[in-house]
């Protein structure tokens, strides 16, 4: 179903080839380590690339190229799986089908994918200092900005202060601090490293077959003088010590998270199990925290678990009142132990099966979901086949579920609470 | 069972109004795994007062949403998602303003998913305790809301608007109004609202649309029961009288959302037209392709949170935009001016061109999703309205349509600013 070809080396080029959508997406990533002194300007990069080209110098010829394109779409790429972050671009264009006789659409964003990657209007050897500091100031904003909604930044504040000894604890979009000192020639030279160094890794989904994609991609490659270097494999989480915090903000409602670890992660044998584990535990409408914390006990309307299987962290949220903090965390403890000790009905087990397989499936209906799930699975080290998988999940046990659910451990909780006025 | 093709979209829709009055909608897409069903009814948190058998009836507000809450109990202690979990579908439902949806999606056993979506939705079970116990859960909800920046500035914004039309009221309720609702409320508006006549089931996926039918006649009979009338005393006048009004919470930029009134759409092809008119009038006047866009961009007045578009419900109708900036107020000066400018100058003709034929390929690229796919055709379906029409209705807009809703519709008088500052984080300590 994915066709991969290695377009040169450490440049893999994916395709999934599909005629049933209206659309094709295509999206190129640069990967990197994730390291404190450089997430903030791959963070920043995309943003400063589709502010303009030699040829569309400000947004509004960038925006007219693209209204040309039947409204295709270019957006900034950048993901946080596991030990890595990626920084890159991300296409969404309308099928050939549709176009006008004689228009095409694939084959010029492509080109303009290119130009927009290369074709940086530059000024004393850097990038325009207008557009770094404009994106800066709006990267800074986005990073403020996750205050602004007090369920994410509460399930941020846990993964900081849990992931303190590993990479999962830096900021997804590196710190303020950081951005400010970026300056627009060390940004160019950063980014002509890291397209010099990094493996790049381009995904495409839609009807065009792979070698048409390819040879499309060829001018945008043979423009790149590359020296590749490879990564080291994804690691494990490195806990730290276990911890309780408290904050107190202006709020209305409590936000409290619950971090848990466990040594199983996507590229452990067991991880199908964690998988149906954590689904029992806290995904969705049939879960145990759902059906208890929320149904029997009207404790919240929110509390769901997720799981960072790049990582092997599991995080359980809710949204309380101030005085339920004590009982709702054990309530969440309770569930689990419920978990360890194996009370999870034939009902449960298969309702999350099922649940899962019913993702699976959809995964290839949409060029969206596809790309996104196998454009971050092969990033973890696995090479993942949904059919296989789909086969392991099939074959979890009740014994493989209390297997993982032994497993986890609690780690750190933060709970948001009222500040007195 | 009537069976159109739009050769522009590459898509098929049957239709079919069963003896019940319900409409059925199928989109039939081969080759897909994923199953979609909405069951909408045309009925939201708006519609709180209307009449039944020829009584009258003042509904507290957030009863649609309490309402929905409760459609997934069923009698006998049967629980609706863990029936759908165990046929490996996932089930939510939504409450609007104007309408309520209950959805589910799977890639197998449709027939029972799609059974047991028609079967949930017309069982009213609601007990004293069962009604009591989804207070505590609601007003939770409530408080998550609350937290919510994004919601806060648009209830502030509707609230002082809006005068007289129910958008000044949250979709929830307060939890005071919630202590109101008791099951005899809930079972009376199911009883007015949730007929077949007011409804509509909308398939989208692989499946055969004479059984999705046949599924909806045998769950549903073939009675028709009267649907209560909604009572819409909401003559709204288009002047605002509050212009701005503020609030504070712990953000880290002020957040604003801008609105100009406009007068309600209405139903059919006639209000259609109109509705895109207003969104292509807003693409040019504040669209990422706008001039004023990239001035406002690179002057750092607003960034990539900036947006909006023309948005209707039943009885009102405005041109909004939101997003984060330090200086509101100027956002509004500039709209205001650029109005003015582009109703007096016109549009470059290769320009509006180029706009018109990104909107259309937007619209068709978002056909890819079922979601957004079901949900268009519901929403255009209760405006009465085929949404599959959009390609020619595109065509026809001309550029001096544009420009009189811009000259009618952004005015200083019909325009209300809502913006939530960050709390003074020196002052609090």
């Amino acid at each position: 179903m994915i066709e991969k070809l290695t377009l040169a080396p450490l440049v893999t080029l994916r395709c999934c080839r599909d005629s049933r959508f209206k659309q094709g997406c295509l999206s190129i990533q640069l990967v990197r380590t994730m390291k404190e002194e450089e997430s903030a300007k791959n963070a920043l990069l995309p943003s400063v690339l589709l502010r303009g080209t030699e040829r569309c110098p400000d947004l509004r010829a960038i925006t007219d190229a693209l209204d040309l394109l039947y409204g295709a779409s270019v957006s900034p790429l950048v993901r946080r799986v596991g030990d890595y972050q990626t920084t890159g671009l991300y296409c969404g264009f309308m099928d050939d089908r549709f176009a006008l006789p004689g228009d095409q659409v694939l084959e010029p964003t492509l080109a303009f994918l290119e130009e927009l990657l290369l074709d940086s209007p530059t000024e004393n050897g850097g990038f325009l200092p207008a557009f770094v500091e404009s994106e800066k100031r709006n990267l800074i904003a986005a990073i403020e900005a996750e205050r602004n909604d007090k369920r994410i930044y509460a399930a941020n504040q846990l993964l900081q202060a849990m992931g303190r000894e590993d990479t999962f604890g830096l900021p997804r979009m590196g710190r303020k601090e950081q951005v400010e000192r970026i300056d627009p020639v060390e940004l160019m030279e950063h980014y002509r490293t890291i397209l010099r160094t990094s493996p790049i890794e381009i995904f495409y989904v839609g009807s065009a077959d792979s070698n048409r994609v390819a040879r499309l991609l060829q001018p945008l490659l043979a423009r790149l003088d590359r020296c590749p270097v490879p990564l080291l494999p994804q690691t494990p989480f490195h806990p730290g010590p276990r911890e309780d915090l408290t904050e107190a903000l202006d709020v209305t409602q409590g936000k409290l998270c619950m971090g848990f670890t466990t040594p199983i992660t996507n590229r452990h044998p067991d991880y199908a199990a964690m998988h149906l584990m954590e689904t029992v535990f806290g995904g969705g409408m049939t879960s145990k925290l759902f059906q208890n914390v929320r149904e029997r006990l009207s404790l919240c309307y929110f509390v769901s678990s997720s799981y960072y299987s790049t990582k092997g962290v599991l995080v359980v949220s809710a949204g309380i009142d101030f005085d339920k903090e004590e009982r709702t965390r054990q309530e969440i403890l309770t569930q689990l132990e419920a978990c360890v000790q194996g009370r999870i009905t034939e009902e449960e087990l298969t309702a999350a099966r099922e649940s899962v397989l019913n993702g699976l499936r959809a995964t290839h209906d949409s060029p969206n979901s596809i790309e996104g799930f196998y454009a971050t699975r092969m990033l973890c080290g696995v090479d993942l086949n949904l059919a296989d998988y789909m086969d392991a999940i099939r074959a979890v046990t009740l014994e493989d579920v209390i297997r993982a659910a032994a497993s986890v451990k609690l780690q750190t909780t933060y709970f948001l609470k009222g500040a007195r006025k | 069972m009537n069976r159109v093709y739009y050769p522009e979209l590459d898509e098929t829709v049957c239709r079919e109004i069963l003896d019940n009055g319900l409409r059925v909608c199928v989109v039939p897409r081969q080759g897909f795994s994923k199953k979609l069903a909405y069951l909408v009814t045309d009925y939201g948190s708006i519609h709180t007062d209307f009449s039944l058998d020829g009584r009258e009836y003042t509904a507290p507000a957030g009863v649609a949403h309490y309402l929905e809450h409760k459609m997934f109990d069923l009698p006998g202690g049967r629980d609706v998602s863990a029936e759908f979990a165990a046929l490996g579908a996932n089930t939510n439902a939504f409450t609007g303003y104007d309408l309520t949806a209950y959805y589910f999606s799977c890639t197998e056993h449709f027939e029972e998913c799609l059974r047991l979506l028609v079967e949930f939705v017309s069982t009213p079970y609601f007990t004293d305790e069962s009604v009591e116990k989804e207070r505590g859960i609601i007003d939770q909800e409530i408080g998550m809301y609350a937290d919510t920046p994004d919601s806060q500035v648009f209830e502030l914004l509707a609230r002082s608007m809006y005068e007289k039309h129910p958008i000044r009221v949250p979709i929830l309720g307060t939890s005071e109004t919630i202590r109101q609702i008791t099951p005899e409320v809930l079972y009376t508006c199911h009883r007015a609202f949730y007929t077949p006549g007011n409804m509509l089931l909308c398939v989208v996926g692989d499946v055969d649309p004479e059984q999705v039918c046949g599924i909806a006649r045998q769950v549903l009979g073939s009675e028709r029961h009267p649907t209560g009338v909604k009572h819409k005393d909401w003559d709204e006048a288009m002047h605002c009288s509050v212009k701005e009004v503020r609030d504070r919470m712990d953000v880290a930029m002020p957040m604003f959302n801008l609105a100009f009134k406009c007068p309600a759409t209405g139903t059919g092809d006639a209000a259609i037209r109109q509705e895109m008119v207003a969104d292509l009038a807003s693409e040019a006047l504040f669209g990422e392709s706008s001039e004023l866009y990239l001035r406002l961009y690179e002057e750092g007045i607003i960034d990539s949170s900036f947006g909006g578009g023309f948005e209707t419900l039943d009885g009102c109708a405005m041109l909004m935009c939101s997003g984060d900036s330090e200086d509101a107020e100027a956002v509004r000066t500039a709209i205001l001016a650029e109005a003015e400018k582009l109703t007096q100058t016109g549009m470059d003709p290769q320009r509006f061109l180029r706009m018109k034929r990104s909107a259309l390929g937007r619209r068709i690229r978002g056909l890819d999703s079922f979601d957004a796919t079901c949900y268009r055709l519901c929403a255009y379906h209760f405006a009465d309205f085929d949404y599959f029409r959009f390609p020619e209705i595109y065509r026809d807009i001309r550029e001096d349509e544009i420009l009189e809703f811009l000259h009618r519709a952004v005015r200083e008088d019909n325009c209300c600013l809502s913006v939530i500052d960050p709390i003074d984080r020196a002052e609090e300590v």
